[in-house]
């Protein structure tokens, strides 16, 4: 049992609650059950000229309460249980959140953000309607159909007239159930088909103008076509047993009640009931429809829930990759060189070795350049040194330590990082450049955006810095990105700066006034560009040459053009045109 | 006042739609037949009961063969009722599916024609948000809400109906009930709202708040900002369970309110009708059939009112809908389009004296002549903001000029029908942007008309072919997710291979290859060599190196032309265009250059 976890654990809390709540409805039912009874006592009095006037405003005060009492506590239950539901909710919601900051890179390279959010979105919710709405109705209905039966049974009427009557009723959690699935497969079907609609306007659009430019709008509205077509059709599909469905249970509901005036009225008019109870029978046997339904569609929810509450626990059953050692240490990496040795490293569900035997040493307040193409591994060793993926033991230290035996705060607070895709928040672009410590001073993250090139375009937004970015807000170009994020890992300050291919999408002049400042503002302070062009890393004291996961050459800029290798091409290409104009 | 307008603004939308249902009206007019002859099936049920009672069992006639006859006749109106309301639910599932596949075709369609300045004002996302979930609310209104309306108000009108003819001094009195329900719903409704809205919101602020982050997950981390963003994702959950309390609390209440309301209903018919059965005015059956249906009245109510929520948002969709339908495109054909023959276009290229801004005031493009001659390669540099891609925008039509015009072989581009124009000109731009499904449809775009051995022959031009040869199925192999598992330069020279395919007369890059490795980069500028052969071609880079070989090299500053002509001589003007050569190599090696030309 032990896939119930999260559900068990909350539940335990909060029983008392629940009790309380099933004991309200539980009153409300029984008090509600007594209805029928009331009018069919009213019909017997009727019928032996017992009835007075006192007698009916009686009548009506009794079921006037019955009304109210039944209306106020079930309602107060009602609420306890959807209040407590909503309350699973919100803490299964933030459990998710903080274990999700607790995974790693390799989980998040296997797990798109879709299908996350559809953690945190359906599966809770899907958990949150079968307690919620599986508590409330499975009471309801269960108190309701026993106290209908019990009634029943302790009324006059016969057994075998009850039997009878309420057989086709028995049948509807028996159609519920065989129907169930196949609704559900259907309308997953359907929801699947609308999910690949979605997937197809999202790529359509995305490509739009790509589209527009081929002039091929009519074909791509035909392939969406095609999408919406099968959309339609698995709809219709799920209508034909949905409402099939839906008019049989009300159809049995009716056969009962046939049943019940044929066999009853029978008895009635050879005076073997009285009158009263053939009138009760009737108003059990359709008070009893609904309630029965109503099990059945629990026994629905829950079964679909059942496969919710399994993925969210298995979710929370997966630990971290990266963990901090038990005896991790806090450490000043001012003047700390990072040392590599014999790194070889593969992802793990990878038989590849994205690194080999790399060994090199940045000494302390050095910048350092890392020249590769796509795939030689460079944003590979920037992760190891990030501690994102865990290096071999001992293969990576920094001022003496290896990185795995400190605390991810003072590993990765001390090192500035700025990755390629400049990834922003929608939040103010004050928020997005002070992202390690929120309350900086205005003055600092000024300073971060001239060094970083971006000052002269934020104050041109009316609100400046406090100029909201994304969805609701500006969107910056490339290059704009670029450099805030870079404006962002500046403000660090921080030991060790990793530069990972950060201004690729900045033209040649800012460039080259961003690599003039970097330069300025590090000095005695350790940097490692990493880039595949030359400009970006030529002014490196040491230029580490990687291909196929291996340091192919190393040394200064000067050295490395005059020797023939990886390094001397590259710059001839890039430099080709240049001097062919010589 | 815009309360009015926008009033108006919800009518013209909401008529406008339903005039998508026009072509099913045969079928909601059976729909509603249908409905009636279920709802009358169910509804009958009660009176014959109560017939049963008064003038059998009660009346102790203790006729057992019309008991017998009543019930047949239930028993038919049920089977009836059953097969009905099967059908109606069928037909109008049919009737509305329909109709939201005509909606969201035509919605594709209708957003596919708009001019790429929309496309620069909307974010894709919202597009994809008004295609799929928009129109699927509207869905809920057909499918829900107009059921609701048909079904559940039917039943009323009959419920009222039988009353009424079981005992109108009763059924008036009943009556009574009606402006009590419509106050108490009334007062409810706007809070229902308002609460309904505000658990939207916050949901959304939740979903999108999550979303960012799971995507920016490796740079929380890497900032080890784990806890700030738990505080903050907190913040936000906290909201979002405060609104919902709010809305469930609202909802149960609104609820409860209804059924105590048919407690008291019950307990008046009670005391009404009991009176009168003692006084001997109405039947015991009479008054058994209206406790029946004074309860059944409650059902139909709450049930419209369930559909609140739904027609709320049916109503929000349904505008945003419009909008975007209203939305016109803004670059149109000309009424009398020139008759271009594409095979025999040179590929001359004129911009005589344009101007262009996208907002009024803020000139992009002051005053500018350019003449490209047939075949000719011309380089465009210049610093970000130039104007470099606006005059690409403006040739190929993505705008229009506000002054001026731009003549492809004398023809103005605002005379070519735009389908003929996109297929004279090739656009590579710096995204390569690849489909889901096999290479060989991504290099044709889809079209069958065009053949395979057409883009085998495209691919071993541009120098594709190897690369294809090594993927799993050759030309066959499906790409996923916009060609996830390519790199860059992959995709840009599979997007080479489309441009071949299509054979412009005319070929744009635009900063094609700035983000390649330099091998890749070497590649594709091999391919592009070949390409550009016998084709006039404009190259945008802000990589100098990219354009060095051009015939000619436009250098842009400001809007406008400042320098041109060849790299050598452009160098040797010691101008803008030297400066920014310098910059792009570092100062120590201009220093060296400069010396060296000295």
């Amino acid at each position: 049992m032990k896939s119930q976890r999260v559900l068990v654990e909350y539940l335990q809390g909060k029983w008392p609650y629940y009790l309380l709540a099933i004991a309200f409805m539980a009153a409300g039912n029984v008090i509600q059950s007594f209805y029928p009874r009331i009018i069919g006592s009213f019909a017997d009095q009727l019928k032996q000229d017992q009835l007075t006037e006192a007698h009916i405003v009686d009548y009506g005060l009794l079921l006037l309460g019955v009304g109210v009492a039944f209306g106020v506590l079930a309602g107060l239950g009602q609420y306890i249980v959807m209040r407590l539901g909503r309350l699973f909710e919100f803490f299964t919601r933030g459990r998710l959140f903080d274990h999700f900051m607790t995974l790693g890179e390799h989980f998040y390279s296997k797990n798109g953000v879709g299908k996350l959010l559809s953690y945190v979105m359906n599966d809770v919710t899907a958990v949150r309607e079968a307690i919620a709405r599986g508590i409330n109705q499975s009471t309801n209905s269960g108190i309701l159909i026993v106290s209908a039966v019990a009634m029943m049974l302790l009324s006059d009427i016969p057994l075998h007239l009850i039997a009878v009557s309420v057989l086709p009723l028995l049948a509807i959690p028996w159609i519920v159930s065989v129907f169930g699935p196949v609704i559900r497969t259907r309308s997953l079907s359907v929801q699947e088909a609308l999910g690949k609609m979605t997937e197809s306007a999202e790529e359509q659009f995305g490509g739009i103008r790509v589209t527009k430019k081929f002039a091929a709008e009519r074909i791509m509205s035909a392939r969406f076509g095609a999408e919406v077509d099968r959309v339609h059709g698995k709809q219709l599909k799920l209508v034909r047993v949905s409402s099939l469905f839906q008019a049989l249970i009300p159809f049995l509901g009716t056969l009962s009640l046939i049943i019940a005036i044929v066999y009853g009225g029978y008895l009635t008019i050879h005076q073997r009931i009285s009158i009263g109870n053939f009138v009760a029978l009737t108003l059990y046997i359709r008070m009893m429809v609904n309630p029965l339904q109503q099990i059945g569609g629990v026994i629905n929810t829950m079964q679909r829930s059942r496969a919710s509450l399994d993925r969210i626990n298995e979710l929370l059953s997966k630990a971290g990759e990266i963990q901090e050692a038990e005896q991790a240490q806090a450490r000043d990496l001012r003047h700390a060189g990072i040392r590599i040795r014999h790194l070889t490293f593969s992802y793990p569900d990878s038989n590849l070795e994205a690194l080999h035997d790399l060994s090199l040493d940045i000494p302390p307040g050095t910048t350092v350049g890392i020249l590769g193409k796509t795939g030689s591994g460079k944003t590979t060793l920037m992760k190891l040194l990030l501690r994102m993926y865990d290096p071999p033991e001992g293969a990576i230290t920094i001022g003496g330590a290896d990185i795995r035996d400190l605390t991810l705060e003072s590993l990765r607070g001390q090192i500035a990082y700025v990755p390629q895709e400049g990834f922003l928040f929608s939040t103010t672009i004050r928020d997005n450049i002070a992202f390690y410590r929120r309350d900086s001073a205005m003055s600092r993250i000024k300073e971060a955006a001239r060094q970083a090139q971006i000052y002269g375009n934020i104050v041109e937004f009316p609100e400046r810095f406090e100029t909201k970015l994304g969805e609701r807000g500006v969107t910056l170009s490339g290059g704009q990105r670029q450099r805030t994020s870079l404006a962002r890992g500046l403000i660090k300050n921080a030991p060790i700066m990793i530069l990972d291919d950060s201004v690729s999408a900045v033209d040649a002049v800012t460039e080259q006034k961003i690599i003039d400042t970097i330069s300025a503002e590090r000095q005695g302070l350790t940097t490692i560009v990493i880039a595949h062009r030359i400009s970006a890393l030529k002014h490196a004291d040491e230029i580490f040459v990687l291909d196929e996961g291996r340091i192919v050459q190393r040394g200064t800029h000067d050295r490395l053009v005059s020797e023939p290798g990886l390094y001397a091409s590259l710059h001839a290409i890039q430099e080709e045109g240049s001097r062919d104009a010589e | 006042m815009r309360n009015k307008a926008q009033a108006a603004g919800k009518k013209t939308a909401f008529r406008s739609l339903l005039a998508y249902g026009k072509p099913h009206r045969r079928q909601f007019a059976l729909v509603f037949f249908l409905s009636l002859l279920a709802v009358a099936a169910e509804l009958l049920q009660p009176y014959l009961v109560k017939v049963a009672i008064d003038d059998n069992i009660m009346a102790g006639k203790n006729d057992f063969r019309m008991l017998l006859i009543i019930c047949g006749v239930y028993l038919l109106l049920s089977v009836l009722g059953f097969v009905f309301s099967y059908l109606m639910n069928n037909m109008l599932q049919y009737a509305s599916q329909s109709i939201i596949a005509r909606i969201r075709q035509d919605l594709f369609r209708h957003i596919s024609r708009l001019s790429m300045s929309y496309f620069d004002r909307t974010p894709s996302g919202s597009l994809i948000t008004h295609v799929s979930s928009d129109t699927e609310s509207l869905n809920q209104f057909f499918s829900q809400v107009l059921l609701s309306l048909m079904r559940d108000g039917m039943t009323l009108i009959f419920i009222v109906a039988v009353m009424f003819h079981l005992d109108a001094e009763l059924t008036l009195y009943c009556l009574i009930l009606v402006p009590i329900l419509f106050l108490i719903a009334i007062g409810f409704r706007q809070y229902m709202r308002k609460t309904y809205q505000n658990a939207r919101t916050a949901l959304s602020r939740l979903i999108s708040f999550a979303a960012e982050n799971l995507a920016g997950m490796s740079l929380i981390q890497a900032f080890h900002q784990e806890k700030e963003q738990k505080n903050r994702f907190a913040d936000r959950n906290r909201a979002y369970f405060g609104a919902n309390l709010k809305e469930v609390s609202t909802n149960v209440l609104f609820n409860r309110s209804f059924d105590i309301l048919g407690g008291l209903a019950v307990a008046f018919v009670t005391w009404l009708g009991g009176n009168a059965v003692f006084h001997g005015n109405i039947e015991f059956g009479v008054m058994y059939a209206f406790i029946t249906y004074i309860r059944l009245f409650f059902q139909p109510i709450s049930a419209i009112t369930q559909q609140w929520n739904t027609l709320q948002s049916a109503t929000v969709s349904a505008q945003r809908i419009w909008t975007i339908f209203s939305a016109k495109p803004e670059v149109k054909d000309a009424d009398e389009p020139a008759n271009v023959d594409s095979r025999s276009v040179l590929g001359r290229i004129d911009f005589n004296r344009v101007r262009f801004y996208y907002e009024e005031g803020q000139p992009v493009i002051h005053d500018l002549t350019l003449r490209i001659s047939p075949g000719e390669m011309i380089g465009v540099v210049g610093a970000t903001g130039a104007g470099k891609s606006t005059l690409i925008g403006l040739l190929c039509r993505f705008y229009d000029v506000r002054q001026g015009s731009v003549t492809i072989d004398g023809t103005d581009v605002r005379d070519i029908p735009q389908e003929q124009l996109h297929r004279l000109i090739g656009l590579v731009q710096q995204e390569p942007y690849l489909y889901s499904g096999s290479i060989v449809d991504n290099v044709r775009m889809f079209d069958e008309s065009i053949s395979r051995e057409e883009v085998v022959r495209a691919c071993r031009f541009v120098g594709a072919d190897e690369l294809i040869g090594r993927m799993k199925d050759g030309y066959d192999t499906r790409l996923s997710e916009r060609g996830s598992g390519l790199s860059a330069g992959e995709r840009q020279l599979i997007s080479f291979a489309r441009i071949i395919v299509f054979q412009p007369k005319i070929l744009i890059l635009d900063e094609a290859t700035a983000n390649l490795d330099s091998y890749t980069e070497q590649l594709v500028q091999n391919a592009l060599r070949v390409v550009s052969e016998h084709r006039t071609t404009i190259v945008i880079a802000h990589r100098l190196s990219t354009i060095v070989h051009a015939d000619r090299i436009i250098v842009m500053r400001g809007g406008r032309i400042v320098e041109e002509g060849a790299h050598a001589r452009l160098l040797e003007l010691h101008g803008y265009y030297a400066e920014l050569v310098r910059h792009s190599r570092g100062k120590a090696e201009s220093a060296r250059k400069g010396r060296e030309l000295g």
